[in-house]
């Protein structure tokens, strides 16, 4: 049993690790205070907000906990420790995350501490599954390893577009993999889901971005693996990024979760660009997150299928008409109701009609939209530099992509799956954002996602000269993420436990 | 300025420490009490009011207010107060007797933890701090990273670091050998500096299971009157000459420095202000060692040894241990009962039998483990810790 008003409290102090700071002292505190503690009354009104979430910290000492407490005994073995900020003015508990360690491991302590950390927001412990999910942010990974340490800079903007477009993106996936064939797929670790991923990827976004988050006006979440069957995940993701002006301790923004299968975001995108191309919305930015820890019954039970493509991540799109990097030049949507993929209330994992989500569903949808777009732009392939598709597996995304005339150079480069496994939601946005993050300007980018049900959005993006200005500012690229010499490969077994989570 | 008014215990009680799964809390504070009332031959209507410790009794025995539960007990309707720690409880006492409030006061101690095995880790840790415990902190945690951190910050390295940890070890051994001639201790037997060694190998950890405290059932008394009551009721009166409390924050990454307790070192300071003693006056000493490092620390906190330099102070002494520490030429016996260690950690009735051995030891009451001291037995010292290093109570006794 969980108390929800302390969890409210706790979540909100700690998902952002909020903090204040003594104008007349520089004393600084891990909790929100209306005076300091040193200075007394004298300080009332002076006490300035400040969080750690976008900051390093220093690992200063730390221990091997292999008998934890009961709430953290799904975690196994792990290293807990003392992090301070700011050259040690301010010190917090902290969990390293993202490291498995077996029983008889030797785990040198020495050569942890003294190093940098990253905040990372996590599920804080276990609890029963009717409760409200914990989560914190006093959970680290070391910078110098998979995830490095970014600044989060606001930049004010200085081109003015016409057309709404993306103005940044980030796309977050998990530290391990499990390797099957020729397959690649991520994994989350035991205290991600799709709520953490989506931050993560609202995080990595608003990093690359570097607009001034309380000018986001709307968030929109898509996924299919939302913990929560009735609670949003947008709502966590906009305090956590504290999007929109925070009064009190409410965000001035519209959260809303979306759920299409694998469409979710992706059918978005129109909505966030109409919204921020209209001017009565005051909306300046909206952004959409396509996340999801991607389910599957386990293999050799109905369903069971899916298990070899379940990949784990998200991506965030931030929409904006101004420093634009790629400008929507149409979009085309279409869809019928087609039952190719469920879940059923209550149920764990989808079901699929097997055969069935090929050509009735998948390439029907996929065709139409994608030549639909290409008709109404009056484009050939030719005049496309990269096509994106929904990619479930390897296969869909090339057959279509010939089909429809395109080269491989065209198709190749978004082509993810075999190293992410099929992230549903974020599944062809994460292709998008490894286009993104390898075109030049004044490129067209054509996108057709899917989602059963079913359903296709494809939109024609033209990239700007600022997506080239932009690009240092975001280390973890996809190719970043699925290269990195600091995966983790884990088997079978281990995968289906992570999946499943705290 | 020397207290006025001194407080004077003048009958102890305490039941064994243990596991008393077959016993309703209020049967452990009852023999307490019967122990200590006999002593003092003094009988219920005498009690003009009760000051009672538990730490966390209404969680672990889902009980309800523990004054109506007492009064059920005791037929007693008069005040009563509920702290969480011993030492706190005796602290308002002592306040109350010197006022004039009262001159016969009970002050007793219970806690029964072993009714809540599986999730006492977590009760205690989520006590202890919060923030810490929801990133994952355990009951042993902060005593390994306060280890690490004082390793850190005083630089020792190789051989010294090698004497640190059997430093560690040997109090532990110290503490149970104590314990072997104490019948009301939770563990009476001896044990190696290699099993702890051991045991910490086997944890893969800095600490392990013999460096740390048990989980305790049990309780104690002490009937606390007015100098003048006193005399009426024995003729070996001991009085309380200084005692004083300070307070940390909760949570303990937060604190300035992480090597040692604030609370201990200011709790002393005034202490022994109040008492009109010096260090070098204290003989008798009861630790708060809810590990072997709390144990090491506090003898620097307290001013018994330099900041890093009481494992050495305490190896040389282990290494061929007489039964007590030699500090400046001085005798100091810590931890005769057996410390938390050896002779249980009932957290609300810790402090009781830390105050219970003194008042035994200042007597010359404690029998076969009777200090065999150089010099007349007359100043002892309590140091008791609530959560970790949140509050900490020093009590200075002594007997003219």
């Amino acid at each position: 049993m969980s108390s929800e008003p302390i969890e409210r409290r706790v979540s909100y102090l700690g998902d952002r690790l909020r903090g204040s700071r003594c104008q007349i002292c520089g004393k600084e505190y891990f909790e929100i205070r209306d005076y300091c503690g040193k200075c007394g009354r004298k300080s009332f009104g002076k006490m300035d907000e400040s969080d750690l979430f976008f900051e390093k910290g220093k690992l200063e000492v730390s221990t091997l906990i292999n008998e934890p407490t009961n709430k953290f005994i799904k975690l196994g073995n792990f290293v807990y420790g003392i992090v301070s900020f700011h050259d040690g003015k301010i010190r917090v508990p902290g969990r390293l995350t993202d490291r498995m360690i077996k029983d008889n491991d030797t785990v040198d302590l020495s050569t942890f501490e003294e190093r940098e950390v990253v905040p990372r927001f996590r599920r804080r412990y276990s609890v029963s599954a009717s409760d409200v999910i914990p989560t914190i942010s006093l959970t680290f990974t070391f910078a110098d390893e998979y995830y490095p340490h970014q600044e989060y800079k606001k930049v004010k903007p200085s081109k003015d577009y016409d057309a709404p477009g993306i103005v940044g993106y980030g796309v977050y996936s998990s530290r391990f993999r499990i390797k099957e064939g020729n397959l690649e797929r991520a994994v989350p670790f035991i205290d991600e889901d799709s709520i953490t991923a989506a931050v993560e990827a609202g995080k990595l976004a608003l990093i690359h971005s570097s607009i001034d988050t309380t000018l986001v006006g709307k968030i929109y979440v898509g996924s299919e693996s939302n913990p929560y069957a009735v609670k949003p995940i947008a709502s966590k993701v906009a305090q956590v990024l504290k999007l929109g002006e925070e009064d009190e301790d409410v965000q001035g923004i519209d959260a809303i979760d979306t759920e299409f299968a694998c469409k979710a975001a992706s059918s978005m995108f129109k909505d966030a660009a109409s919204l921020v191309n209209y001017p009565e919305s005051g909306v300046n930015h909206a952004m959409v997150i396509g996340t999801d820890n991607s389910q599957a019954a386990p293999r050799n039970s109905p369903g069971g299928e899916l298990d070899l493509f379940v990949g784990y991540g998200a991506a965030a799109f931030i929409f904006g008409k101004q420093d634009v990097i790629a400008e929507i030049e149409g979009w085309y949507s279409c869809t019928s109701d087609t039952p190719d993929f469920w879940r059923r209330d209550g149920e764990s994992f989808p079901s699929h009609g097997g055969r069935f989500t090929g050509d009735p569903a998948y390439f029907k949808h996929v065709r139409k939209a994608s030549s639909k777009i290409m008709e109404k732009l009056n484009l050939k392939p030719c005049d496309v530099t990269y096509f994106v598709a929904h990619q479930p597996n390897m296969q869909f995304p090339i057959r279509i992509a010939k089909e429809l005339g395109f080269k491989e150079e065209q198709y190749q480069p978004s082509l993810q799956v075999a190293k992410f496994g099929n992230t549903y939601s974020g599944c062809s946005p994460v292709g998008l954002a490894a286009i993104l993050d390898i075109a030049k300007p004044n490129e067209r980018i054509l996108i057709t996602s899917y989602g059963s049900g079913a359903g296709s959005d494809a939109y024609s993006l033209i990239t700007t000269n600022q997506l080239l200005d932009k690009r240092s500012r975001q280390k973890l690229t996809v190719k970043y993420q699925a290269e990195n010499p600091f995966l983790e490969y884990v088997d079978y077994t281990t995968y289906r436990r992570l999946k499943l989570g705290m | 300025m020397s207290m006025q008014n001194r407080p004077a215990i003048v009958a102890a009680g305490r039941t064994k420490f243990g596991e008393h799964y077959e016993k309703e809390p209020e049967k452990l504070i009852e023999e307490a009490w019967l122990k200590a009332s006999a002593e003092a031959n003094l009988e219920r209507k005498d009690i003009q009011a009760c000051y009672i410790s538990d730490y966390f009794l209404p969680i672990t025995n889902k009980l309800g207010l523990e004054e109506g539960w007492l009064s059920e007990l005791t037929e007693l309707h008069v005040p009563m107060e509920v702290t969480r720690s011993f030492g706190s409880a005796l602290s308002n006492a002592c306040n109350a007797i010197r006022a004039g409030s009262y001159d016969t006061i009970l002050v007793g101690g219970i806690e029964k933890m072993t009714d809540r095995w599986d999730k006492i880790r977590d009760d205690l840790m989520l006590l202890e701090d919060p923030w810490s415990y929801y990133a994952g902190c355990t009951p042993e945690a902060n005593h390994e990273l306060m280890l690490r951190a004082y390793i850190k910050k005083h630089n020792i390295k190789n051989e010294n670091l090698h004497k640190l940890e059997t430093a560690l070890a040997q109090i532990s051994v110290k503490n149970h050998l104590h314990a072997t001639k104490n019948t009301c201790a939770q563990y009476q037997r001896k044990i190696t500096v290699e099993q702890v060694l051991n045991a910490r190998k086997e944890a893969r950890k800095p600490l392990g299971l013999y460096d740390f405290a048990p989980i305790t059932d049990g309780a104690a008394v002490l009937i606390l009157t007015s100098e003048q009551k006193a005399k009426k009721l024995t003729d070996k009166p001991i009085h309380i000459l200084g005692f004083a409390s300070a307070t940390d924050y909760l949570t303990y990454p937060e604190r300035e420095d992480m090597t040692h307790f604030l609370v201990t070192e200011t709790a002393m300071q005034k202490a022994l202000k109040t008492a009109q003693t010096s260090l070098q006056d204290i003989q008798l000493l009861e630790l708060y060692d809810q590990s072997t490092v709390m144990e090491l620390i506090s003898m620097e906190d307290l001013g018994f040894c330099k900041r890093g330099t009481a494992w050495k102070t305490i190896h040389e002494n282990c290494e061929n241990y007489k039964g007590y520490y030699q500090i400046e030429g001085k005798q100091l016996f810590t931890n005769m009962n057996g410390g938390l260690k050896a002779d249980g950690n009932p957290l609300g009735a810790t402090g009781g039998a830390q105050i219970y051995e003194i008042f035994k030891q200042l007597r010359g009451e404690a029998g076969e483990r009777q200090a065999k001291a150089d010099s007349e037995l007359k100043h002892g010292c309590v140091l008791e810790l609530e959560g970790f290093g949140t509050k900490g109570y020093v009590y200075i006794l002594g007997r003219d």
